[in-house]
């Protein structure tokens, strides 16, 4: 069924899911939303599979005008929703009728929201994800005047609850550390090196994109490198260029790569990391894989809960 | 160095094991990740998800919660093992057709400078390469391949080219690749394939494997643009010597 048309595209608008995540060994990268834990909250409360795809739209500018009546759910980045130029609220079902306008205007927290509807998107199935991935050239980036679809379920129903209760909506501190794991080339920094890394303030770049988080800030000093012979590079990989200011590998981010990669953001801090906008200050914490195993349990444990919430 | 080089075997992340083999680029220690590789794939292992292979080094993927540290630490030590009285698979060998010089392979004139050949050559000694793949990597199922003869090495360009059609075929000091996606690139460039050595309709995404060989050979320009209709498949040959 016709969902949507595309009034404006914004910044960039994409189909993501949850990724190709078995896709690695042919050396393609998972893609999927930056912000996953938002993809799932999302399609959890339109009673949609946690994976159904939604539509991640960056900073500002998207506009959509419905094709026909259904709900929609947004989550994510606040980029200041409005619905026939309305302010609306996040993390709650609407119920949208044909010929309303849905737009965002104006970027207040974090940098990428999703919209989700009731049935998940109907995007082209590549390598089992929906997720469009612009450098490998599967899928596209919406544009002007896109008509977008969503799949139909025989068993569509939302959840039980209309709002996300306010204990489940992610909060997204960008004060805390960015916790990180040590990398496979710390040899190839010196103890300052890796003091400032782990000490200083960063700042969020702009030319950041779903492959990399560009910083600027202090170099990080090295005692051998940058290049290495080219290796497996992970998903929230720090690495260290040339000009020793670090980068973290995103959901685009090659699988492979030749540059010294200090640490690993720990997969609990890479939702967050997918929300941060130019001009963001952070810094790196180091834990232990103990540390890091036990937030990754914890945010498990959430969203459980949330399952159960939203079932009651 | 070869004999006595104990593997470093690490966890990285969470839920990953980092297995790294002599830092060097050798087909020799590659191929001992790709011999692990293997023995990791057959033995089936409870909670083991996949392994990414590249030069010199394997990272295992596993699921913490599935098996504990103990238990994916013995069986990457079992498997490594394993690995080194086992043999390895045998390699195919793809021929694929390739559309040398001019506007299809920008950089043969450098090549034949660079080498003090003439570009009849650098064609005929490139289409006779049979390339070994040491492993899929970068982005879209990249092979990455070795084994350019000192004669045709050339240092890459110092300013990569902003975008290079995929399947071009080039090579910058021993290492060559067919591009599967236009990329920005600092390789030279001298032919093109239109078999698509990178097509996401299709699982697998790439008919490529680590261990594989790749001939670019040359062909006019018709018939290269007519074997793009083909599957990649189409094009395995039966390997007669390594």
């Amino acid at each position: 069924m016709n969902r949507f048309a595309i009034v404006n595209p914004g910044l960039l608008t994409t189909f993501q899911d949850l990724g190709r995540t078995d896709m690695l060994k042919y050396a393609l990268s998972a893609s999927g939303a930056m912000d996953q834990m938002a993809v799932r909250l999302v399609n959890l409360l339109l009673g949609n599979p946690e994976s159904a795809a939604v539509l991640e739209t960056t900073m500002a500018g998207l506009k959509l005008r419905a094709l026909s009546d259904g709900w929609i759910v947004v989550g994510g980045a606040d980029l200041g929703l409005v619905v026939n130029g309305r302010l609306a609220d996040m993390w709650t079902i609407l119920s949208i009728r044909e010929g309303d306008v849905v737009g965002f205007n104006q970027p207040r927290f974090g940098m990428r929201a999703y919209v989700g509807v009731s049935g998940g998107f109907d995007a082209p199935l590549i390598l089992g994800s929906r997720s469009v991935y612009l450098r490998g050239s599967l899928g596209t980036a919406l544009k002007r005047g896109d008509k977008i679809r969503s799949l139909e379920s025989a068993e569509m129903r939302a959840s039980k609850k209309i709002k996300l209760p306010a204990r489940f909506i992610p909060k997204q501190d960008m004060q805390q550390a960015f916790r990180v794991l040590a990398g496979p080339q710390m040899d190839y920094f010196s103890d300052h090196g890796i003091k400032v890394f782990s000490t200083a303030t960063y700042t969020i770049s702009p030319v950041s994109d779903r492959q990399g988080i560009r910083t600027d800030g202090p170099p990080v000093e090295r005692v051998k490198g940058p290049d290495i012979i080219t290796d497996p590079t992970p998903m929230g990989g720090i690495q260290i260029p040339g000009d020793g200011v670090p980068i973290i590998l995103h959901r685009d981010a090659q699988v492979t790569g030749g540059y010294a990669k200090i640490a690993l953001l720990c997969q609990a801090d890479i939702d967050r990391a997918g929300q941060l906008c130019p001009g963001d200050e952070i810094r790196f914490e180091f834990v232990s894989r103990q540390e890091a195993l036990t937030l990754l349990k914890r945010q498990k444990k959430a969203l459980a809960e949330v399952k159960e919430a939203l079932a009651a | 160095m070869e004999t006595n080089f104990q593997p470093v075997i690490r966890f990285l992340g969470e839920d990953s094991i980092l297995v790294e083999f002599e830092p060097v680029v050798s087909w020799e220690v590659n191929g001992k990740v790709r011999r692990l590789m293997h023995a990791l794939e057959k033995k089936g292992i409870n909670g083991y998800r996949m392994a990414l292979p590249a030069y010199r080094s394997l990272m295992v993927f596993y699921d913490p919660w599935e098996i504990s540290d103990d238990g994916i630490l013995s069986a990457v030590q079992a498997a490594l093992t394993e690995s080194e009285l086992m043999d390895e698979p045998e390699g195919r060998l793809f021929r694929l057709p390739t559309v040398y010089a001019d506007k299809w392979g920008p950089d043969v004139a450098r090549v034949a400078e660079l080498s003090d050949i003439s570009t009849d050559k650098v064609i005929e000694l490139s289409s006779n390469l049979k390339l070994p793949v040491y492993f899929l990597g970068y982005i879209c199922s990249q092979a990455y391949m070795g084994g350019i003869p000192k004669e045709l090495q050339s240092p890459r360009h110092k300013s990569p080219r902003a975008l290079v059609p995929g399947g071009s075929f080039g090579f910058g000091g021993p290492q060559a690749n067919i591009l599967a996606v236009d990329s920005p690139s600092g390789l030279n460039y001298v032919g093109r394939t239109f078999v698509k050595v990178f097509n996401p309709d299709r699982f697998p995404p790439t008919a490529f494997s680590p261990g594989d060989f790749v001939q670019c050979y040359a062909v006019d320009e018709k018939t290269a643009i007519e074997a793009g209709k083909k599957p990649m498949e189409d094009f395995i040959e039966p390997l007669c010597h390594r």
